[in-house]
């Protein structure tokens, strides 16, 4: 039962790319480091374990952080704002997925570390139990081609490296990174369900 | 660019002032709050182990190597530097991979060549998708192909254009 359900999953690209890859990597290591392989994954797995936990302290000061905005009322006066433009942008009238997914876009877009997951995780299964796959789409687009205005990381890694201006990569930065997320967002668009 | 660490907290405090002028009790709502925390990391766990494995084998049999030396010529057609293929490569399954890389071509190329500023772009303007991907939709039957097709295809195609604006801008 269980293998069958696996076998009907096939469709989802990550399993004929991890099938593929995981396949490549086994016979290159047979072939040229017999012994390398269980380290390899051993090493894969010691990394998921620490970035975890990472994941975990990042999550425990969001999830504290949007509680209190809940309670506050803040962001029910935020999504009572947003409503009418996220609800097109979505095509959804269920104004709790709709404010987490807003909540999402924000925290993205401040690129604030860790914070987009919870509220997002959350829309999308509130998106998907209503059976609006475009919705659950369009917020994995907008997250997967990068919101974030100020790529903090990239100015912070170039200054460590004694680039002469660490900031002037912002607008090439910025120009693509509004460009990928527009593309996606009209590709979503563009391919929806007719209903 | 400074400015942009005073967000956080900025953000914290008028948030917690606010919540403070609405009479919530802070403690109790963020603790509230910090419970979800454990059983959103272990819903999330077995998609991470995954995930980073495959990253793992990808970069550490050289598939990724001879992956971006095979892809150099596409590379080059498009106009993105062939040194910075493997970046590509890698940025859709492992953030902390591609930073870890991102910092060595910044210091084997220089922070203020092109390759590095391709680099760059490369890296703050697009996500990693597979990550996302496992993440957001965990556990859910839906078909993905077609929602992580577009993140990937977007994010290559603003690549091709991020690579063209470190020439001319």
């Amino acid at each position: 039962m269980r293998m069958l359900r696996c076998a009907a999953d096939i469709q989802y690209p990550m399993n004929i790319i991890f099938a593929a890859v995981f396949l490549a990597a086994a016979v290159i290591f047979l072939i040229a480091d017999p012994e390398g392989f269980l380290p390899a994954m051993l090493a894969g797995g010691q990394k998921a374990a620490t970035v975890s936990l990472a994941l975990l302290a990042s999550y425990c000061v969001w999830l504290g952080f949007f509680k209190v905005l809940e309670q506050s009322g803040l962001s029910d006066r935020l999504a009572k704002g947003l409503f009418p433009a996220a609800r097109r942008l979505f095509r959804s009238d269920d104004r709790e997925a709709v404010s987490l997914a807003c909540q999402n876009l924000a925290a993205n877009v401040l690129g604030l570390p860790g914070a987009p997951t919870p509220p997002g995780v959350a829309a999308t299964q509130k998106f998907l139990n209503a059976r609006n796959g475009y919705a659950a789409d369009m917020l994995f687009v907008l997250n997967a081609t990068s919101l974030q205005l100020l790529p903090t990381t990239v100015v912070a890694l170039r200054a460590a490296a004694g680039a002469a201006s660490p900031a002037d990569i912002f607008l090439p930065t910025l120009l693509a990174t509004l460009f990928s997320t527009l593309l996606g967002a009209v590709l979503v668009f563009v391919t929806r369900k007719r209903t | 660019m400074k400015y942009a660490a005073l967000i956080i907290p900025l953000l914290f405090a008028a948030l917690f002032v606010y919540a403070l002028i609405r009479k919530v009790r802070l403690y109790d709502c963020f603790t509230e709050g910090v419970k979800g925390a454990i059983p959103l990391v272990v819903s999330l766990f077995p998609y991470l182990v995954s995930v980073l494995i495959l990253s793992e084998l990808f970069e550490q049999s050289g598939l990724s190597a001879r992956l971006t030396q095979g892809l150099a010529p596409v590379f080059r057609f498009l106009g993105i530097p062939p040194e910075i293929g493997k970046l590509v490569l890698l940025k859709p399954f492992s953030g902390s991979g591609s930073t870890a890389l991102l910092s060595e071509i910044l210091s084997a190329y220089g922070a203020d060549s092109y390759i590095a500023r391709c680099a760059c772009v490369a890296y703050g303007s697009s996500e990693t998708v597979f990550f996302i991907s496992a993440v957001y939709f965990a556990g859910s039957r839906k078909n993905l192909t077609k929602p992580v097709l577009i993140a990937l295809f977007s994010n290559f195609a603003s690549l091709i254009l991020g690579c063209l604006f470190c020439r001319i801008l």
